[in-house]
This record gives structure tokens, C-alpha cells and sequence, in this order.
């Protein structure tokens, strides 16, 4: 999933002060998994929106809603009915949701309420960790299910630094070492030997470069 | 010359009360406070948008009554109530309110000095921060 956080109040109190009707908009796929935007959140911030507003004598109109995801015109346009009354959107989606909404609803501001952080994954209650930058060339199977490119802090791809102690990364000690995780899992297999073949410099052409990336499925256009 | 009559200020307070800390709250409103309960099968169906409402309502305090910390019936719901509450505290800093405008009591069961303990504390925050600035 998409992981983001909640911007500080104050922060979005900035954003939105200029506008007297808002909508909150929720996203019910990724944000809501990770506590950021779905329905819950959305109504906790517009009641604080409310709340702080009132408290510095000014009054602001917020109304709420969550659709399944913002990544959708399908269902972002579930939000049309309530567009016409309002002065902006804030929106609670990540990043490639905001500006869906922005696309969708071109005559009003849509604004960021959260930050987008990665692609990540419930590791165990309450946390999230990130597992893919989306480098667009998966080599997982060469590295026994783990990621370098991510998991990596200094994106290694043959072998380790030599820098790690106690399975837990020189650079942040918080974080595993990729590597321990990549040879422990291929002894698991019986397959340490892969290790020992060479990975070239990457081609990271397929990664964030050259701006937005982009996937036609022909087979899906009728 | 008359001076104007001064409001004496009577602190709105709302309780989120589990029922299985006491079934019979001995919640009710007099001269000093007006008290609203809000009954709850458990701590754990709290959700932080029912606190914040309750201070958008024009209450200028809220408190949560919960079980015991390992007593309660649905093993962690007092837990996790406890953690919307520290969480809706620094919202309601944050917001400018002052979080000392939302506490938790833990309540044993069926301990009625408990419970007008909890409410006399409340009223008491009430007072002091005085009235709820965004009612």
C-alpha cells in the first residue's frame, strides 16, 4: 500500500484558511489502512478544523466524504453533487489521489492534507515499513525476496558492506541489514550460490527520471 | 450606577461512561455543572471524532469512565481508549483548547466514590480553564 501521514493541524489550518467552505475528502483503499484519510480520519479533522476555527472567531463550513479510492474518476466523481457548493478540497488521498481530484474538479483548489511517504507494507500493529521505491526493474528473485534498492541504506546489489553488526544496518541501526536478510533467506533455499553471480551497474532509466512514468495496456482499451 | 448581573459559570461536562465499570452512574446534573452521560457496552467503541464532537456540542470538559487496566471484559478496550485519549489530548493542544479538558479515569467496578471522584475532577478542570472557547 500507499503509506502517508496526516500533516500537522497547523499546517493544514494554514492551507485552508483562505477558503470558507471545504470538503474533506477521504480515500478508503490505502490512506484508510494506514490511519492517514479514510472515514474515521476525515471526521476527526473536520471536527478539529471546526473546533479551531470557532476557538479564533471564525467560521468555516467543513462537509465529509470518503469514496473507495481517489485514484479513480469513478469514483471520485461520487463527489461531484457536493463540488458546486464549496470553495476547496482537501484532500486526504496521497499524492496521485489529490491530483486526480485536481484533474476531475478543475475550477476549485484540491489541497494535500497528508504526506506521501512510500510503498510499504503492516510489518506488525502499528507499523509500516517501506519495502518498494518502484524502480520499475524487480530483481527480487535474485535476491531471495528482498529488496537492496529499498532495503538497502546504501543500495548495495553484490554483497554487503561489511559494515553491519548484529543483523542491523552500520548506517541506521534501527533498520536490518538488507543483506543479512538476503543471505539468511538464500541459505534457507540452498541458494547462496546466486549470490555470487555479478549484478551490473543498474539502468536507472526505469526509475524516477525523465518525469511521469507511464503504463498503456492496449488490451484494456476499447 | 447598577452593575450588570455577572453569569456565574456552570461547566457543561460530557461523560463517556462503559457500563461495565458501573452499571448505574450516579451521573446527574446539579446547580454547580450540567453533566451529559453517554453510555458505552465498552471503552474500546470510543472513537476520537465522538470526543472532539462532544467538545464541538459545547462541552467545556469530556472524561472517560473505563475499567481497570487488566479487568476489562473485552481484554484491551480500555487500552485502546487510553491511547484515543492521549492522542485527542494533543489535538485539542494542538487545536488551542487545552488538553486538560479530556482525561480518563479508570473506574473499579461498581465504585460509586470512584466515579463521583472523577466527576468532581472534571468539574473542577472545567472551572479552572473556564469555558470552552470554540462552543
Amino acid at each position: 500500500m500507499i503509506v502517508a501521514e496526516q500533516k500537522p493541524l497547523a499546517e493544514i489550518k494554514g492551507i485552508v484558511a483562505p477558503y470558507q467552505r471545504l470538503l474533506v475528502l477521504g480515500c478508503g483503499t490505502c490512506t484508510k489502512t494506514c490511519f492517514a484519510g479514510g472515514e474515521d480520519e476525515v471526521a476527526t479533522l473536520a471536527s478539529a478544523l471546526r473546533l479551531a476555527f470557532k476557538k479564533d472567531g471564525k467560521t468555516i463550513k467543513v462537509q465529509e466524504l470518503t469514496v473507495e479510492r481517489q485514484c479513480e474518476d469513478e469514483f471520485i466523481k461520487q463527489a461531484a453533487p457536493l463540488v458546486g457548493g464549496i470553495d476547496a478540497v482537501l484532500s486526504l488521498a496521497c499524492g496521485a489521489g489529490v491530483q486526480m481530484v485536481a484533474s476531475r474538479f478543475r475550477k476549485i483548489p484540491v489541497l494535500p492534507g497528508l504526506n506521501t511517504t512510500f510503498i510499504g507494507v503492516l510489518e506488525k500493529q502499528g507499523l509500516f515499513i517501506e519495502k518498494c521505491l518502484g524502480c520499475g526493474n524487480c530483481v527480487l528473485d535474485d535476491f531471495a525476496g528482498v529488496c537492496p534498492t529499498t532495503r538497502c541504506s546504501k543500495k548495495l546489489f553484490n554483497g554487503p558492506c561489511g559494515g553491519s553488526k548484529n543483523g542491523k544496518c552500520e548506517v541506521n541501526p534501527e533498520t536490518e541489514c538488507a543483506w543479512q536478510l538476503i543471505i539468511d533467506r538464500a541459505k534457507e533455499f540452498g541458494q547462496l550460490d546466486k549470490l555470487k553471480a555479478y549484478s551490473p551497474p543498474r539502468d536507472w532509466r526505469t526509475s524516477h527520471a525523465g518525469g511521469p512514468r507511464k503504463l498503456v495496456r492496449e488490451d484494456h482499451i476499447v | 450606577m447598577t452593575l450588570p448581573h455577572t453569569k456565574r459559570f456552570r461547566p457543561r461536562i460530557t461523560v463517556f461512561h462503559c457500563l461495565n465499570a458501573s452499571a448505574e452512574p450516579a451521573l446527574e446534573s446539579s446547580a454547580d455543572y450540567e453533566v451529559k452521560a453517554v453510555n458505552m457496552p465498552c471503552s474500546s467503541i470510543i472513537r476520537e471524532v465522538f470526543l472532539l464532537r462532544a467538545f464541538e456540542a459545547g462541552a467545556d470538559a469530556v472524561a472517560l469512565l473505563v475499567c481497570p487496566e487488566g479487568q476489562c471484559h473485552n481484554v484491551n478496550g480500555n487500552i485502546r481508549a487510553a491511547r484515543r485519549v492521549a492522542r485527542m489530548k494533543r489535538m485539542i493542544d494542538e487545536i488551542g483548547l487545552d488538553g486538560r479538558r479530556l482525561n480518563i479515569y479508570n473506574i473499579p467496578p461498581g465504585n460509586k466514590l470512584a466515579i463521583q471522584h472523577a466527576i468532581r475532577q472534571t468539574v473542577h478542570d472545567a472551572t479552572a480553564l473556564g469555558p470552552n472557547p470554540a462552543a
